[in-house]
């Protein structure tokens, strides 16, 4: 692998509207990223000869749909099934397949439609599920009450706590801190402020997660383009260099060994470490999935920013504020900016390498940004280091 | 008897035995005949040793609460008259885990490493789960 360091850059990058975008579905707002992101490039439609995005559980952003919306015929398309660890995926298989020169210039994102299609109707918001019926599980889960994603993170929670003393408080200030951010960030869903009065008082979900502690219900929609560092130098953009990928996936399960602790993101952390030529110290910001407050928690203790047991401390500690040793999820994350399962937080690491904003949101001589993903009924890591320069 | 308002579990041809199994007051597992390792969920195959070899025994019912989360908000209407209820995971004293209830229990004294047993609840003529339930303070 690590003959495909800084091969391949990120030279585009776009995002829908976010929040409440009622007269959009998400194939419609993954078709604005998209071009968005081919703008962004400097590229034309007619460039892209490739594209993945992520399905199939979630046909409603299908490539075939996708490339029909956008008008392209490629040479290379495929939809990938990883939950939230597909997004870094499909980057790392872009350059893959540019590699084995299936194509020259990819095009990967994700859209969903979580505020729209809970707030439809009264009931709507207990269907939460994206999964056809059919697709659900018959037994062994639902007739216990097991619904809705907060459970199983709430059991990891659980177990932590128990194992090494993590506290309410210190998941509390992985919420507050990516508030900060999100409040600097013009297009972030919800900006109100929050405090940690506002976060411990909060409605139970499943104990021990409350409300805070859950990604947000969001219209959203990212995209980026991939292509040969070769050709990238030519482009718009400065490039994200992709130095370095990995994948961890214990298929075993959630529920097996000590899985719900210590998670595959360990391996796909060392191989994307490998592969770059870097170790955790050398990161200057992270984008870590944060479906849930604890799940950033686990990745930081195996991405290896602190010991096992000691993320709590390490969150608590300011580390993860935009002047903080580890500026995380700068954007707000999908627990204050929006939700698309791991998409904008690629896009905003490559915003931070390119050094595209101001002092209130850039982190101050961004070189080296980890962008994380994570799902698939919880055990699936992917991970993606993305460089300023080679 | 009002009509049974929460989902009920529609077993495989795999798991019928199991199923089965509740509905006679068992907890029944696959033990594979190779390395002997139980099993759980139900499958053809061992996943230590991929052997297809394998007999149905009944298991203690007793373990311990690996972990647990406590639901606060309602997914489904026929769990209104339930919360808060306990979803947890139960390490069986054989070895597999199985996620359940945790009954008859205030949640608030629900922990990591709990001593449980199995509890067998009819939910209708053809469908009987398997709860855990505090085991008896020896």
């Amino acid at each position: 692998m690590e003959n495909l360091r800084g091969k391949y850059a990120i030279v585009g990058v776009g995002q829908s509207p976010l929040g409440k975008v009622p007269d959009m579905g998400p194939l419609d707002l993954l078709a604005v990223a998209s071009k968005n992101a081919i703008e962004d490039a400097g590229l034309s439609k007619s460039d892209i000869d490739g594209l993945i995005t992520r399905g199939p559980d979630d046909i409603n952003v299908h490539h075939q749909r996708l490339g029909q919306l956008l008008g392209i015929d490629v040479r290379y398309s495929t939809s990938t099934d990883n939950g939230g660890a597909s997004q870094v995926l499909n980057i790392a298989m872009a350059c893959m397949a540019i590699e084995a020169g299936m194509c020259d210039t990819v095009l990967c994102g994700f859209g969903r439609d979580s505020w729209s299609r809970t707030h439809r109707d009264a009931t709507s918001k207990m269907r939460v599920s994206t999964q056809h019926e059919s697709l659900q599980r018959q037994e062994f889960g639902p007739e216990f009450g097991l619904y809705g994603a907060p459970a199983n993170y709430a059991m990891a929670a659980r177990r932590h706590m128990q194992l090494y003393g993590t506290t309410k408080e210190q998941l509390g200030s992985i919420a507050i801190a990516f508030r900060e951010h999100a409040i600097r960030n013009p297009y972030a869903f919800i900006r109100d402020p929050l405090t940690m009065e506002d976060y411990l008082t909060a409605r139970t979900i499943v104990e021990p997660l409350n409300f805070y502690d859950c990604s947000i219900f969001a219209d959203a929609a990212g995209a980026v383009v991939v292509t040969s560092l070769e050709r990238a130098r030519d482009l718009k953009q400065e490039p994200a260099h992709i130095l370095g990928f990995g994948f961890g996936n214990n298929l075993r399960g959630w529920y097996h060994g000590d899985h719900m602790v210590n998670t595959g993101a360990k391996q796909a952390g060392e191989t994307a470490y490998h592969m770059a030529g870097v170790e955790p110290k050398d990161i200057d910001t992270a984008q870590i999935y944060d479906c849930f407050t604890h799940m950033v928690l686990l990745q930081l203790e195996d991405y290896g920013f602190c010991a096992k047991g000691e993320g709590g401390q390490f969150a608590a500690s300011g580390a993860l504020k935009l002047d903080g040793i580890l500026p995380t999820n700068t954007s707000g994350g999908q627990l204050s900016e929006a939700h698309a399962e791991g998409m904008l937080q690629v896009v905003e690491g490559v915003h931070q390498v390119r050094h595209d904003y101001g002092s209130d949101r850039q982190v101050k001589d961004a070189e080296l940004v980890l962008v994380t993903g994570h799902g698939g009924a919880t055990v699936c890591q992917s991970a993606l280091i993305l460089g300023r320069h080679l | 008897m009002s009509t049974y308002a929460k989902p009920i579990p529609i077993p495989s041809a795999t798991t019928e035995f199991f199923w089965d199994g509740c509905k006679q007051h068992q907890l029944l597992l696959q033990q594979c005949t190779s390395c002997s390792a139980f099993r759980f969920p139900p499958s053809p195959i061992c996943p230590e040793c991929l052997s297809t070899g394998s007999k149905i025994e009944e298991v203690s019912g007793q373990g311990t609460v690996h972990t647990f989360g406590v639901y606060h908000r309602l997914y489904h209407p026929g769990f209104k008259e339930e919360i808060p209820y306990v979803v947890g995971i139960i390490e069986l004293d054989e070895g597999p885990r199985l996620l359940s209830n945790v009954i008859d229990s205030d949640p608030k004294d629900v922990y990591c490493g709990m001593p449980v047993h199995v509890v067998f609840e009819e939910i209708t003529e053809d469908s009987t789960l398997y709860k855990f339930a505090p085991a008896p303070s020896s």
